[in-house]
């Protein structure tokens, strides 16, 4: 295993080199699932465009009449979730705020109702709180089977909310939920890929709908 | 649309997560610090505890979310963890941060978009060139696809145990620039009848101070046998 003078240091030669080609194949991998995701991208975002327009334009209605956006998800998708909700409220090119709230924000909120109610009713208690007809569910889930996700989205279709879903996979059971208004599917079947693009559709979504704004 | 990694950006992430799991593999712990979108620091955070990959071991990572994270991390981080931010190029709480890390004896890993920082900002810099716009990258994917890689990658590591217990050579020998005497940033603790506790990379010493005349607790100076050489302007002045 060792030639020339690697015997004078087998052990930090020989690591060195092994390092050396473990770093290689670190680096090829990185570029080959970022090959993936940006494959991913541009063909969800291909196959969903007509469907973001339409979805802008029913969200720019509801925010002219003073709708707000409530977001969730559990785990990585409740920090995608707070993401779209930041986004919304606080764009940093200096587009017009829009009333966005992230309903994972307030740990006291949600440990009192998985305690007292139960997980599946952390996000649908406070839907009930505070949602009018003229607000928005959007809800971001990897698996789209999410059991918390399916009863806000029930709770808030009763209510006259607009209902949208990010889901990965083939969607899951949001993309046969008829709570679902609008399904969104990245369909890949890597839980990061899958957040990766998520992110890029609310992402064209945000701009769907300040182009719907726009046109009035 | 968006087009691939750059060999340089691939290899940044290389290092960075070979780095980062032989940190996990002393028994680091990862603090994660995103003032600008604390969303992406917590997405950090859960990804590394609890893995969506199932089989993948749980890894020790917090979510720093604090409006003086510098006090928050002085208290929490021990020598040998490891700092991963998230933010942009002039974040003040960043930058601050990041400078205390290297005196705390923290290995740094800074993920961010727009304009890049300077090079030695922290000890991996992990960034997206691209962001034409200079501000999509944290909402469209491309940040979250930075830590997810590392995440990724850093598992990969663990498939090869032999390769996470090797020590940085340039610290074998018996003088080292990173360890030696010859200059060290040092964080002032405490002051007392007999001289100053300060805090640096290398673990708590007693110094003097007299050439530098007086220091409150918090103060950069930079330590030389024994005694404080120079004050260091704290990054958030």
């Amino acid at each position: 295993m060792s030639e020339g003078t690697d015997f004078l240091y087998p052990f930090i030669e020989g690591d060195e080199r092994d390092a050396g080609s473990l770093l290689v194949d670190l680096a090829d991998s990185a570029r080959a699932k970022s090959n993936v995701g940006a494959a991913l991208r541009t063909a969800t975002l291909d196959r969903e465009r007509d469907a973001l327009e339409r979805v802008g334009r029913e969200m720019a209605r509801r925010f002219e009449r003073g709708g707000t956006l409530f977001t969730f998800g559990n785990g990585g998708s409740s920090t995608d979730a707070a993401s779209v909700a930041a986004l919304f409220a606080h764009p940093p090119d200096g587009s017009p705020a829009l009333r966005a709230r992230c309903l994972v924000d307030d740990s006291a909120i949600l440990t009192a109702l998985a305690n007292d109610v139960g997980f599946e009713l952390v996000f649908a208690r406070q839907l009930a709180a505070h949602s009018t007809a003229d607000d928005i569910a959007l809800g971001v889930s990897t698996s789209g089977d999410s059991r918390n996700l399916a009863v806000a989205f029930a709770d808030a279709a009763a209510r006259g909310l607009l209902t949208v879903g990010l889901a990965g996979y083939e969607g899951g059971a949001m993309a046969q939920s008829a709570d679902v208004r609008h399904c969104l599917v990245v369909r890949s079947d890597s839980v990061h890929r899958v957040q990766e693009t998520q992110a890029a559709l609310a992402f064209e979504l945000w701009r769907a709908v300040h182009r719907a704004l726009a046109d009035g | 649309m968006a087009p691939g990694l750059t060999e340089a950006t691939a290899a940044d992430l290389a290092a960075a997560a070979l780095e980062l799991a032989r940190h996990y593999a002393a028994g680091a712990t990862m603090w994660c610090l995103a003032p600008e979108w604390p969303e992406h620091g917590r997405h950090v955070a859960v990804e590394f505890v609890h893995p969506v990959v199932i089989g993948k071991r749980a890894l020790p990572a917090v979510a720093v979310e604090s409006n003086d994270p510098v006090a928050a991390l002085r208290e929490l981080t021990r020598p040998g963890d490891v700092l991963l931010v998230v933010g942009t190029r002039d974040a003040a709480r960043v930058r601050s941060a990041l400078q205390r890390a290297a005196v705390w004896g923290l290995t740094s890993i800074w993920i961010g978009a727009g304009p890049r920082p300077d090079p030695g900002a922290a000890d991996h810099v992990l960034w997206v060139d691209d962001d034409r716009s200079g501000w999509t990258a944290p909402y469209d994917g491309r940040l979250v696809a930075r830590y997810h890689l590392l995440w990724e990658l850093a598992h990969v590591c663990f498939e090869h145990p032999g390769l996470l217990t090797t020590r940085d050579p340039a610290c074998d020998d018996e003088v080292c620039v990173t360890c030696s005497d010859e200059g060290v940033l040092a964080e002032v603790v405490t002051e007392h009848a007999g001289g100053t506790t300060v805090r640096s990379a290398r673990g708590t010493e007693t110094i003097d101070t007299g050439l530098v005349g007086p220091v409150v607790p918090g103060d950069l100076v930079l330590v030389h046998a024994g005694t404080a050489i120079s004050r260091v302007d704290d990054e958030r002045s």
